[in-house]
């Protein structure tokens, strides 16, 4: 019944300011509760930090705003309840990429003291942030076509952003040339294949993907992959603007949580930005697969690809070591293994 | 041990939902508002999601859900009837076990599977909620209360008293006799859609004379001095039939109803008074028989034909009962509210929450549907690039929509929250000049789009009520029929006895406020108060203050078959269909001239279905 988000002129698109919802949900529905700077941020952006906490400013797509679980339910917030004196800024944004993680990162955190940054890379944002427009729906439910805020790289490696500020109004994707709908966010390759293999139903889906070795994200392929050095430049970019240290946080795709894609050369990318102290990659990969395949399969919903309330708590007990490190905290006793 | 208690009402003809707490009301809304199609009576998810949203609570924090329907029962006296008039009940029984044995029996799984949680789901029997719905937002600790509606399991007609947290049942009249039903008749016969079209048929009985009011009594309904009744079913069809009427119905009233959206003609002008005046004297012997029962000064009503605020006011008129209040959801949604809090008092014993301070009830002024915050509006003008106004300060908002009514402009206002019922109440609601005599015409058929006859009601200041009506009381719900004080009236000269075009009629200037003043100079009365509604009052204040007129014409946000507008979205779509000339949403202020001619094309496009 609401809308959820409003138009931002240079990020594209924030949550409605003050918002408190309920959206429906195939799990039941889940609260959504947005800071007065349209995130949804359990704390009012306040420049100045209170002494003796540690802040956290936390990026991400959908995956960390917790789409398909209230705010408290999210990793985010999981580790605010675990970890005293941590003060934890979720710029979490659904349907967005790293680059515009990047630009909210910049508006937000101009004026604020903070300790750290934890990036959450999606890695299938190497697709978001090599595409120029993004598929979404208007308020009748139709399918249009909008406008995000992106980067071009030059062949010295300099970013220059593009499509600022955002153009407003929707495209119809029926009036498209080529070109333009080739750099539209569709949700990767093969639209519409994957739009028939959804329908079909979850098992389907999983024995073609397991059949076809599904590769939904080949940028990560090879080094010198154009996406992946976009990609990189921008966490790069985003690294060097930081006043704190960069937590690299790579949220694997569920294909790779659930054995059907490889996640090897993904891993072998994101490896490469390893630099502690300055930035440290902390990869949940390998945790979350010591857990039974019918647990990996629950960290998703039955439709909604987005984490369950087990997969965020799951995720926060991957980042929580590293936060306690920095934090100076003793480590957990124990967390919750498979 | 206190908590949260959400009502459902659902698979009759408005679903709904409705959350308590501790007793006390927090939220409730009707299905239609969200789907848009008028008196969904769907499983309500989005009124649901509403409830839980309003509260901001998960499906966890719920102790119960309570459904308003006794399915069982229900099943017994379609089971009873059926077999009783077999063979010719089959239809009757086809449409009904379909809808009792393919729906209703599975209402517990249906809403565990949609909320996701294994909360406990209670039963309440229809008039049992509608009792509840009646007595506990209002403002008595004790009270007489009355229930009258088509039909819930085996009841039409309910006799009962409330005192502090519970509701006596006295007595009851059962199915087949119905005054709701009896109602409906003569809805469908003249023309009009069975629990939609009785406001019509209200509206349209002071164009006629109740001649057939004896013909209805001898043949019709046996009315006794206790207030009981029963109907002579030989004239009705929907014992046996999906019918409402019969050929001896016909027969009795001179030939065949007049189809969908015939032309009236005398014949149902005449009918509509009959109905009414036998209608409230059904309903002034219940009360009368009621104040015996009791001794109480205080009735409380519901009940779909406690809707009916015409014998409302008779009833209150009559002085039977010092003291009346009337669930403004009266109708099957309320049975949400009904259902919640008999569940809250009854089943799990809490006390009544007290009444909210500065209220004059337990209802909050029925304005508990979803609101919208500036933020959100603001969010849907700007990416769709509407041209607005911003008004922040509420004075300069108020005085600029009382210049517009004054000039003769039609508003539309989307204010707070949604109402919960079926009036606006200055949530959700057009406004216009009430002096103007052209604008009840131009508001029907322009801007409604709907009949011409009918009626608008006037929203007046509380301190000016008795300037203007003879009311002397608050009547916030616009459940009262009164007249316009007599010094204010005009002479007609042209009545429907002497012309065929209502129109003709319609446009006679009838008082100083013509706009709301009905052929018999009555009108629907709604008090607005600062407390209950501030902006609302801030502009009938600043209207009065330009015209020396504390009254603004009040009419739902809607075009006919529309269901009420909910959102911002809802509310825009609406005003670019219609003859509207500015709209107001929170302090954002839009004007007709500038609004994109593709959002106008594009709301020409809905269509709804004529109710």
């Amino acid at each position: 019944m609401r809308e959820l988000f409003r138009y931002h002129p240079r990020i594209g698109h924030t949550f409605i300011p003050g918002l408190r919802a309920r959206v429906e949900h195939e799990a039941g529905g889940y609260l959504v509760a947005v800071n007065g700077q349209g995130f949804r941020c359990g704390h009012e952006f306040r420049t100045a930090k209170p002494s003796g906490g540690f802040r956290v400013i936390l990026c991400g797509d959908s995956f960390t705003a917790g789409d398909g679980v209230s705010n408290q339910r999210r990793y985010g917030d999981l580790l605010e309840q675990r970890l005293p004196g941590l003060e934890l800024f979720n710029l979490g944004l659904p349907g967005t990429g790293t680059d515009q993680h990047l630009l909210a990162f910049e508006e937000v955190t101009r004026t604020m003291e903070y300790d750290l940054v934890v990036v959450a890379v999606q890695v299938e944002n190497i697709r978001r942030v090599n595409s120029r427009y993004r598929e979404t729906r208007n308020m009748d439910g139709e399918t249009v076509v909008r406008a995000k805020p992106y980067f071009i790289r030059d062949g010295a490696g300099e970013l220059t952003l593009c499509h600022v500020p955002v153009p407003r109004l929707p495209l119809d994707p029926a009036e498209l040339d080529d070109a333009t709908l080739e750099q539209v966010d569709r949700g990767g390759s093969f639209a519409t294949l994957r739009g028939v293999v959804n329908r079909l139903g979850g098992p389907v889906k999983e024995l073609a993907q397991r059949l076809s070795r599904y590769q939904p994200v080949p940028g990560y392929d090879q080094a010198d992959h154009p996406h992946w050095l976009l990609l990189r430049d921008i966490l790069t970019r985003l690294i060097r603007a930081s006043q704190a240290p960069v937590v690299l946080f790579p949220i694997p795709l569920y294909q790779y949580v659930e054995g059907s894609s490889s996640s090897r050369a993904c891993q072998a990318r994101f490896a490469e930005l390893h630099r502690p102290p300055g930035v440290t990659v902390v990869d949940p990969l390998p945790h979350l697969l010591t857990f039974p395949p019918a647990t990996r399969r629950a960290f998703r919903f039955p439709q909604d690809v987005h984490p369950t309330p087990l997969y965020h708590r799951v995720l926060a007990d991957c980042l929580e070591p590293a936060l306690r490190a920095r934090m100076g905290l003793p480590a957990a006793a124990g967390g919750s293994g498979p | 041990m206190s908590g949260y208690i959400l009502g459902i009402s659902a698979y009759y003809h408005d679903s709904s939902a409705a959350l308590v707490r501790d007793g006390e009301v927090i939220a409730a809304a009707q299905e239609e508002r969200f789907t848009r199609v008028k008196h969904d009576p769907r499983f309500p998810r989005n009124a649901i999601n509403y409830c839980l949203e309003a509260a901001f609570i998960e499906a966890e924090d719920l102790r119960a859900v309570v459904f308003y329907d006794d399915t069982l029962l229900t099943l017994d006296r379609v089971l009873k009837t059926t077999l009783a008039t077999a063979p010719r009940g089959r239809d009757n029984w086809r449409k009904a076990a379909r809808s009792l044995l393919g729906i209703k029996v599975h209402a517990a799984r249906r809403i565990r599977d949609y909320l996701q949680v294994p909360v406990p789901v209670l039963f309440t029997r229809h008039h049992d909620a509608h009792m509840a719905s009646a007595f506990y937002p209002s403002p008595f600790d004790e009270a007489a209360i009355l229930t009258l509606d088509g039909v819930g399991e085996w009841a039409t007609t309910n006799l009962g008293h409330g005192v502090d947290g519970a509701i006596r049942i006295l007595e009851q009249i059962d199915f087949p006799h119905s005054l709701g039903l009896l109602y409906s008749a003569f809805t469908v016969f003249c023309g009009f859609k069975v629990n939609s079209g009785e406001y019509k048929l209200m509206g349209l009985a002071p164009y006629g004379t109740p001649r057939y009011a004896d013909l209805i009594r001898r043949e019709l309904i046996d009315i006794r001095e206790d207030g009981s009744f029963r109907l002579n079913m030989r004239h009705f069809g929907y014992l046996d039939t999906l019918c409402m009427t019969g050929d001896a119905f016909e027969k009795l009233f001179g030939g065949p109803a007049l189809p969908p959206d015939g032309r009236i003609t005398r014949r149902e002008m005449d009918l509509a008074a009959s109905i009414q005046q036998v209608t409230e004297e059904v309903v002034l012997a219940c009360a009368k028989h009621l104040r015996r029962l009791t001794g109480s000064r205080n009735l409380v009503m519901a009940g779909g034909v406690a809707l009916n605020c015409v014998a409302n006011g008779r009833l209150l008129r009559s002085g039977l009962f010092e003291n009346l209040w009337i669930q403004p959801a009266a109708g099957d949604a309320g049975g949400a509210l009904g259902a919640a809090l008999l569940a809250a008092h009854r089943h799990f014993g809490l006390p009544r929450a007290p009444r909210p301070s500065g209220q004059s009830d337990r209802q909050r002024a029925s304005l508990l549907g979803p609101s919208f915050s500036e933020a959100e509006i603001h969010a849907f003008l700007d990416i769709n690039q509407l041209p607005f106004t911003h008004l922040p300060d509420p004075g300069q908002r108020a005085a600029l929509i009382a210049d517009h009514l004054a000039a003769g402009k039609v508003v539309g206002f989307f204010n707070g929250p949604m109402e919960f019922g079926p009036r606006a109440l200055g949530g959700r609601s057009i406004l216009g000049d009430p002096r103007n005599p052209e604008t009840q015409t131009v508001m029907n058929l322009k801007i409604k789009q709907r009949e011409s006859f009918r009626p608008f009601a006037p929203a007046v200041l509380e301190s000016a009520c008795g300037t203007w009506f003879e009311l002397d009381r608050a009547s916030p719900y616009m459940l009262l029929v009164a007249d316009v004080r007599a010094e204010r009236r005009l002479p007609i000269t042209k009545t429907s006895a002497d012309t065929d075009d209502l129109l003709e009629v319609v446009r006679q200037p009838r008082s100083d406020i013509p706009a709301v003043t009905h052929m018999d100079y009555s009108a629907r009365v709604q008090t607005v108060n600062p407390a209950d509604n501030p902006e609302f009052h801030r502009v009938i204040s600043a209207f009065e203050a330009r015209t020396g007129v504390g009254v603004v014409v009040n009419t739902s946000f809607n075009v006919r078959g529309e269901p009420i507008v909910c959102s911002p979205k809802d509310a825009y779509r609406c005003f670019m269909r219609t003859d509207m000339d500015l709209l107001v949403m929170g302090s954002y202020v839009l004007c007709k001239k500038g609004q994109p001619e593709r959002q106008a094309e594009r709301a020409r496009q809905e269509r709804f279905a004529p109710d």
